[in-house]
């Protein structure tokens, strides 16, 4: 049986239809042809999926869509301003290298954002646990973490 | 003013905006009209006949549209060589590891292929197994394939100098043995794949590949379809270290089921999916003896390796050879024997991955440190006094162009504080050291060199066609950062169409790290070939000669009055009304000796040139948990000449998390009988960002000879260095050495446990 859901995404009112069973992840992708969160394991192990769901991050893989219901999601393609240009992360990233091959880039800007949207001056400890859910295998992290320094204010240029 | 404008710069990578907004397309995020999902189903025996395959009530079941099984295929049996040609993408007799593919779906959703796969009724008759090296190689041991008696599939027999005579010379010969169980490649991507057939019957197909002509061609023998109705189309890729080199039956099987449903279908791994079925890294077992005069130098060295291989070829002759390659070229050993072994079992495949064999090269550098203790020389004197130099031919008959491995343990030692600390670090605080060298390509056969095309435009800009494939270590930056410099553009003026085998020309693929060394000059010379006609045309319109010419800022200027110039639109567009050709072609074929051959003639240029790296690691060690802290690391490498430091600076970083922090600390496959019981990251533990040190880089530049600018690879070296160092520092820091990897906590208790429990015995009273 399918229902009907409602929720913010990307700052826009969205109404879809969706099977219970079905993560946020799924109708992200699958429904909603958002395939910017990628799915790296689907039961939260990899942090791939990462969004911001009110403002926290959460692995979408996980994440019933019915509970979706009258909350706010961004993903990743919410992300750049209206004008076209890049987030301030998303920039950061590119500028320090922190993009290898990319499978895990929007699940650690997505939890980046999370942490630099509470906190302005995240020390390099604060980043290390915040993206402490989200694998990647290429970069060995460091100008990742690098990247959300400066993009919180507190890094290289 | 400066040589360059672009090259040897931190650039920003042209593909990162793209996967930072999400817009890039990964095979899995790819749909179709009409697309299918394909599901493949699998042995849930390590070791059984097929007896009978019954996929009828599969096909009834509505949303159906496919089932394929061994019937669809023709038998071939598939291998990288001809003499390893030992796999069919489906089996029609035997299955010989858990999670072998035997039948496939394709349906309209993926819980309809799932509900499919149950109905499929197969009928094995269960046989026995063999799980590891020993038991495979055991008298009476079951046979994987009859091809291959004891279960023997590759040996490789390397035999230089004289090794008695050099043991006989020997100071002082020690002899041990170092063994390491499977890894994991662990891509951020899990396998993909999309196929489609046009009315034709031109194949598309998208997958995260390694090289798109080393796929199409098993596609085309397989389909038994012309080269050319084989498009392996470019997508975006989440990583490879070698696990993408070769056809997967997931390609095979999927353009199969497109083919019978007359539809698009699209195959998804999961993770689990992809750490068993796709390929695994290679367990080993090592001896080795050395033999070394009073000074350390090593005078013979004898080596024995047995791989386990799991069930089939694969890249079987290179694999068995690469790690003792590498040692060969990273130090020098005139009378030196290798025995490879690769053996047969009932566990998955295992192929080529970037940090090969940390059992071999552990091996080898812990026991120098072993030698330098009873001689009283520290370790890193033990690596200068061994170290390879340029000029050098290896043991196996390579001149080795360019080298910077002295350099890089130098320079390593200095940064590190190496003469400070070794040997006077507070209990359970260690440092260590390692090095390696790797290949910039090998013997390919006739796809072992690289061609490259230039198309001009008339605004000016260019589009270069190569047959490179980014896996996403950022070879596409590369090939524009080569051509934009050459012709002085910018590298939005550069438009790029790569690893696409219906457009792009031959090249060897992302392997053996050649594609910066045989691709890169194929660009250049492209790009060298184009700006060649671009000057005949200004020289001419200005009446001089067209050495005096320079390209930059996107334009041609006199080099001695650079006010005077022309725009690279104009002359095309002068080229264009003159119907004179400025199209730019390069193809490079490396200096290699074509008669090498892994198992039958393992001597000559094996690669025209190598790269050489040393990685120290800082450690403090709780004697009480076993658990290491890693303080900081160093890791040097000779890159020829860096392209783009900050490229390098990240493949360097990533080759420290995969080799020594995951590939010494906690990385490996745990079994039981044949059955993965860690196949993800909860069991499997990758390391994570809280995991990582502080990592120092230190870049050498040799200027190769005939690398690109100069250039050789961005950082292999150091990821095939990082376990030693870590393995030499927790080494250092217990005063114990270890022979078996990764180094978990367990091991370190223990090791402390009977260090403790030998010293109290020694303690008279
Ligand atoms: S896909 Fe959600 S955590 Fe891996
Ligand atoms: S960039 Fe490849 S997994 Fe992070």
């Amino acid at each position: 049986m399918k229902r009907e859901i409602t929720f913010k995404l990307n700052n826009e009112e969205r109404k879809v239809e969706v099977d219970p069973g079905w993560t946020l992840l799924y109708v992200l992708r699958e429904v909603l042809e958002l395939t910017g969160t990628k799915e790296g394991c689907g039961y939260g192990e990899c942090g791939a999926c990462t969004v911001i769901i009110d403002g926290r991050s959460v692995n979408s893989c996980l994440y019933p869509i019915l509970e979706a219901e009258g909350r706010a999601v961004t993903t990743i393609e919410g992300l750049r301003a209206a004008s076209g240009e890049l987030h301030p992360l998303q920039r950061a990233f590119v500028n320090e290298g922190a993009v290898q091959c990319g499978f895990c880039t929007a699940g650690m800007i997505m939890s980046a954002k999370a942490l630099i949207d509470e906190n302005e001056k995240p020390t390099e400890d604060d980043i290390k646990d915040n993206i402490a859910g989200n694998l990647c295998r290429c970069t060995g992290y460091v100008q990742i973490i690098d990247a959300i320094k400066t993009a919180a204010g507190g890094g290289r240029t | 003013m400066e040589k360059f404008t672009l090259i040897g710069k931190n650039m920003k990578r042209i593909d990162t905006a793209a996967k930072a907004t999400g817009e890039a397309i990964f095979s899995a995020d790819l749909t179709l009209p009409r697309m299918l999902i394909g599901k493949a189903l699998r042995s849930p025996y390590p070791h059984a006949r097929i007896v009978a395959i019954d996929t009828s009530k599969a096909e009834r079941l509505p949303g159906v549209k496919a089932v394929i099984t061994a019937q669809d295929m023709c038998g071939d049996k598939w291998g990288v060589f001809r003499y390893t040609q030992d796999q069919q993408f489906l089996p029609t007799e035997k299955v010989r590891y858990m999670g072998e593919e035997v039948a496939a779906v394709a349906a309209i959703d993926e819980d309809t292929a799932l509900q499919a796969l149950k109905l499929i009724d197969v009928q094995y008759e269960a046989l026995p197994s063999v799980f590891t090296i020993d038991d495979a190689i055991a008298a009476g041991a079951p046979q994987l394939h009859d091809a291959y008696p004891n279960n023997i599939n590759v040996h490789v027999k390397i035999d230089v100098g004289d090794i008695e005579k050099g043991f006989n010379e020997s100071y002082l010969v020690r002899e041990d043995t170092f063994s390491a169980p499977e890894d994991a490649y662990f891509q951020g991507e899990p396998y993909a794949v999309v196929a489609q057939f046009d009315q034709a019957g031109n194949l598309e197909i998208w997958m995260p590949n390694a090289g798109p002509h080393m796929k199409a061609k098993p596609l085309s023998n397989v389909l038994k379809i012309p080269l050319n109705k084989v498009r392996v189309r470019k997508i975006t890729i989440g990583g490879a270290f070698g696990g993408r080199s070769e056809i997967s039956p997931a390609d095979v099987i999927c353009a199969f089921l497109a083919r019978k449903a007359h539809r698009p279908v699209k195959i998804v791994y999961t993770r689990e999916e992809n750490t068993v079925a796709t390929r695994q890294a290679h367990a080993l077992v090592t001896k080795i003896k050395t033999g070394v005069d009073r000074e350390g130098k090593v005078l013979a060295r004898d080596i024995t390796c047995h791989m386990d291989g799991g069930a089939y070829s694969s890249t079987g002759p290179i694999a068995t050879s690469v790690p003792f390659l590498c040692m060969e070229q990273a130090y020098r050993m005139d009378n030196v024997r290798y025995n490879g072994y690769r053996i047969l079992t009932n566990k998955p495949i295992r192929g080529m991955y970037r940090v090969h064999g940390r059992a071999f090269a552990c091996g080898i550098d812990i026991q120098l440190d072993m030698i330098g203790a009873a001689l009283g020389i520290d370790p890193l004197t033990m690596r200068l006094r061994n170290a390879r130099q340029t000029g050098d031919y290896t043991p196996t008959k390579s001149y080795v162009a360019s080298c910077g491995m002295t350099e890089s343990i130098v320079k390593a030692g200095e940064k590190s504080g190496w003469k400070e600390k070794f040997g006077k670090l507070p209990p359970y605080h260690g440092i260590g050291i390692g090095c390696n060298s790797v290949q910039t390509g090998f013997p390919m056969g006739i796809r072992g060199g690289s061609q490259a095309f230039i198309k001009l435009n008339e605004d000016g800009g260019i589009t270069v066609i190569t047959g490179i494939v980014d896996n996403g270590q950022g070879n596409d930056n590369m090939v524009v950062q080569i051509a934009a410099e050459e012709l002085g553009l910018t590298p939005d003026d550069v438009q790029l169409i790569s690893a696409d085998t219906e457009v792009t020309p031959s090249d060897p693929g992302s392997y053996a790290m050649c594609e910066t060394f045989i691709g890169g000059n194929a660009v250049r010379l492209a790009a060298q070939d184009v700006k060649k006609k671009l000057f005949r045309i200004v020289a001419g319109e200005f009446g001089i000669g067209v050495d005096n010419l320079t390209a930059r800022d996107r334009k041609i200027f006199v080099t001695e009055n650079p006010e005077k110039s022309m725009s690279i639109a104009k002359a095309v567009r002068i080229a264009l009304s003159r119907n004179e050709s400025i199209s730019g072609e390069g193809s490079y074929w490396p200096n290699v000796d074509p008669k090498r051959e892994w198992v039958k003639n393992p001597y000559g240029q094996l690669s025209e040139t190598f790269s050489f790296g040393t990685v120290i690691a800082e450690v403090k060690v709780d004697p009480e948990t076993g658990q290491v802290e890693v303080l900081e690391v160093t890791a040097a490498q000779d890159v020829g000449f860096a392209l783009n430091p900050q490229v390098i600076e990240g493949q360097f970083e990533g080759g420290v998390a995969m080799g020594g922090q995951g590939g010494m600390l906690s990385e490996f496959l745990q079994w039981h009988e044949g059955r993965v019981l860690n196949p993800t990251q909860f069991g499997y533990l990758v390391p994570l960002a809280i995991d990582m040190p502080k990592i120092n880089n230190i870049i050498v530049e040799t200027i190769d000879p005939n690398g690109p600018y100069g250039a050789k690879e961005a950082g292999m070296s150091v990821a095939m260095s990082a376990a030693q160092a870590y393995c030499g520092a927790i080494s250092n820091a217990v005063g114990v050495y270890f022979h078996d990897y990764p180094i978990t906590p367990d091991k370190i208790v223990k090791a402390i446990e009977e260090k403790k429990q030998k010293e109290n015995a020694e303690v008279p009273g």
